[in-house]
């Protein structure tokens, strides 16, 4: 926070400020059934899965520093280990179903005690190596192991009433899931404001210096790695325990690059920005996913062009918006339509060559072609027919780049830049000696 | 015997290609500090390109446009999207390789689809090179394996004999200085980064006819990949092929072993801890869990890897 802000507002009042949208928040999602339909209450589950599986994720980067490529691992390994425990009460173990979320954040605390001692003994990119390789270590085992994982078919198992609860209504899921979420989330509000965090927070910026102060910074990372493994367990338990299922497949990558990418989608820097990313990336997942092939590919582009021009996520942005409004500096409207402008064609133009090539590379789009007798059969995207070869659709393409190259001529004045660099180094390149 | 020959053989292959991967990777990140996480893409554009020119101007025309093509997309993602992030810090530089690796893998399953493509060995190079007793040892094996070691010998030479080579290396070694020097740093990086990318391609275009050509290859070998560098250490060329062929050998003899876990746990006197079901898997369906054990251990052991002296 800005010095000036903290003159101009006393304490109480900012925090006043905090805590007013997220009781807010909290009280629309608990009012959420009475209004919502079956199909988006169940993406709400979804989304607090997701968002409580990032925020676990976000303790290792946003506090720690440390980018894990391989946070599937404890992810699908809580949610394994819950379906056992879940099977176990079914078959008449006394375990308390609504604790069931504990049981696979504990088994994968434990398991990220050990791979966090290993991965921690190297930072920066080494750690994200070694993530990378333990993730596949154990994918590779688990997935030899049918009878404790249950294979390709993986494990299936029923939540049991515990007292008065049924757990058989979806709204009971969405409860419960709920509940543990905003748990899982306050602790790690209170661990990030107790003595550990700030520890843990001088470890990322001056390892060394936390060292020479008597700490022991391999242990207290392992330990956050853990932690951060343990609530990622707890998500997948809840995934486990709202599918009543689990799967080998839960352990494959996509899993690690999905909260990865909601974490930077939403921004790593602000404590509950990993929830941003999630719950946008999730419910566009939960609708967008129908209507196209291609979303992990648009995921993938929105990723990167986040990483490259707005690398503090849209939580950052947020921030950043939030400021300046409060500040005095006047709001640049122009700039802001342009680039507003500009980012929609391009997402326009994006969208329109990826479905449309998409649509013709199809075998059953040749077919289509040799049965109809026409080169180029229509291709139908936004609900409208195109022709894939005609110039009115290939010039309304480029038409819309060139738009949005335009409207971002900030981008395009760098990228002639880089262009002229380019030219002028192989121009200028050396010769190779003797 | 003629057993063992052959494991030997079919491994020293497959870690001398483990290795044309793994050799730009770790120069590449011994002179900027940047690890390309989309390298391995680069392995797996190499084998799509090489089928679709393949297709029009033969296999060996393909070999060549491959590695040339997968050069440029390795200049262009260096020099248009690396560099607009080197300012934001290698964490930034790490998450963007990250979502090239991505959405060039969502890219290649826009156009190709899925499942893998039918890129063959070519009729002409179908034929056994050599048989030692029983088995016959294919020359297309022998093909990949020569190309690897012409590979490494042409880049040590470059390394070693002309003063590009050198400079290369000093950049590796203490970057800073170099560009004190008067040398241009980052167009050598650039120039590295291509080489590097076109070595990937190349390996891919040759690899991609043996093994399956599918858009799960760069994920495959890209892990392996990472342990070579992380157990080689850090920007060295001898630690890489150390590595490469320790694993390939290691991998290729695993798979010939016919014991289970149950006969492990007996001979460590554990015949009493049984976890269930793992009694009965063999050790040779898990061979591809060796290397991440390794490195593991040499972790352990030397966490700066076999030739690091930097941590």
């Amino acid at each position: 926070m800005d010095p000036k802000d903290k003159a101009t507002h006393s304490p109480a009042r900012a925090a006043l400020l905090r805590l007013v949208p997220l009781a807010l928040l909290l009280g629309a999602l608990v009012a959420l059934p009475r209004f919502s339909d079956m199909a988006f209450l169940n993406a709400m589950v979804l989304v607090c899965i997701a968002a409580l599986y990032a925020m676990g994720y976000n303790l290792l980067w946003g506090q720690a520093g440390l980018i894990s490529f391989g946070h599937a691992t404890y992810f699908a390994f809580g949610a394994s280990c819950t379906i056992m425990t879940m099977a176990a009460i079914e078959r008449g173990s006394s375990f308390p179903t609504p604790l069931l979320p504990l049981a696979g954040g504990a088994a994968s605390f434990l398991m990220g005690l050990v791979a966090g001692w290993f991965a921690t003994i190297r930072t920066g990119v080494y750690f994200a190596m070694i993530t990378v390789a333990i993730t596949e270590l154990v994918r590779a085992i688990v997935q030899r192991w049918d009878t404790m994982f249950g294979g390709e078919a993986g494990i299936t198992s029923i939540r049991m009433a515990w007292g008065p609860i049924g757990f058989q209504k979806l709204i009971d899921v969405y409860y419960f899931t709920l509940a543990w979420t905003v748990i899982g989330i306050l602790l790690l509000w209170f661990l990030q404001r107790s003595p550990l965090g700030t520890v843990i927070r001088g470890i990322r910026e001056q390892e060394e210096r936390v060292r020479f102060l008597g700490y022991d910074t391999h242990a207290l990372k392992t330990l956050v790695f853990a932690i951060s493994a343990g609530v990622s367990g707890m998500a997948g338990g809840l995934l486990a325990f709202t599918n009543e299922s689990t799967n080998v497949a839960l352990y494959e990558g996509a899993y690690s690059t999905t909260v990865l990418i909601n974490t930077v989608i939403g921004g790593a820097g602000v404590f509950l920005g990993p929830v941003v990313g999630a719950t946008l990336t999730t419910l566009f997942g939960y609708y967008v996913a129908n209507l196209t092939y291609y979303w992990l590919l648009y995921m993938g582009l929105l990723f990167m062009v986040i990483v490259v021009c707005a690398p503090r996520g849209i939580s950052g942005l947020g921030v950043d918006a939030f400021r300046r409004l409060r500040s005095d500096a006047p709001v640049p409207w122009g700039r802001i339509v342009r680039q507003a402008a500009g980012w929609l064609a391009m997402a326009l133009g994006c969208i329109m060559t990826i479905e449309l090539i998409g649509a013709v590379v199809q075998p059953s789009y040749g077919a289509l072609a040799r049965s109809s007798g026409v080169a180029w059969p229509p291709v139908r995207v936004f609900g409208i027919s195109w022709m894939p070869a005609s110039p009115l659709t290939l010039g309304g393409i480029a038409l819309l780049f060139s738009f949005g190259a335009l409207m971002l001529r900030d981008g395009v004045v760098t990228a002639r830049r880089n262009v002229a660099k380019l030219a002028e180094a192989i121009a200028g390149k050396p010769e190779p000696g003797p | 015997m003629d057993a063992f020959l052959v494991a030997l053989l079919n491994g020293l292959v497959y870690g001398l290609l483990v290795f044309m991967v793994s050799a730009g990777l770790t120069l590449v990140f011994g002179m900027m500090g940047v690890l390309n996480f989309a390298h391995a893409s680069f392995y797996m554009l190499g084998a799509y390109a090489a089928f679709l020119s393949g297709r029009y101007i033969g296999f060996w025309g393909g070999l060549i446009v491959a590695t040339l093509a997968v050069g440029l997309v390795g200049l262009f993602s260096e020099r248009l999207l690396l560099r607009k992030v080197r300012s934001f810090g290698h964490t930034q530089e790490l998450l963007l390789t990250y979502g090239l690796f991505f959405v060039l893998e969502e890219l290649v399953k826009l156009l190709f689809g899925p499942t893998p493509v039918a890129y063959r060995v070519p009729d002409e190079l179908r034929f056994t090179a050599f048989t030692i007793g029983n088995s016959q040892f294919p020359f297309f094996r022998l093909l990949m394996g020569a190309t690897a070691l012409l590979m490494f010998f042409g880049t040590y030479a470059a390394l070693r004999f002309t003063r590009i080579g050198l400079i290369v290396r000093a950049a590796v070694e203490r970057p800073q200085m170099v560009s004190a020097l008067g040398h241009n740093v980052p167009i050598v990086f650039s120039g590295l980064f291509a080489v590097g990318s076109a070595l990937a391609g190349l390996a891919g275009a040759v690899a991609g006819m043996y093994y399956p050509t599918s858009p799960a290859m760069a994920h495959e070998l890209g892990s392996i990949v990472f342990v070579v560098v992380v157990i080689g250490g850090l920007g060295s060329l001898n630690g890489a092929l150390a590595a490469s062929l320790l694993i390939g050998v290691m991998t290729s003899f695993a798979v010939g072993v016919e014991s289970t876990f149950g006969d492990l746990f007996r001979a460590l006197g554990l015949g009493g801890l049984a976890l269930p079901g793992l009694e009965a898997v063999q050790f040779s369906s898990i061979a591809g869990v060796l290397p991440y054990a390794l490195m593991l251990l040499v972790l352990l052991w030397r966490p700066a890897g076999f030739a690091g002296n930097r941590a």
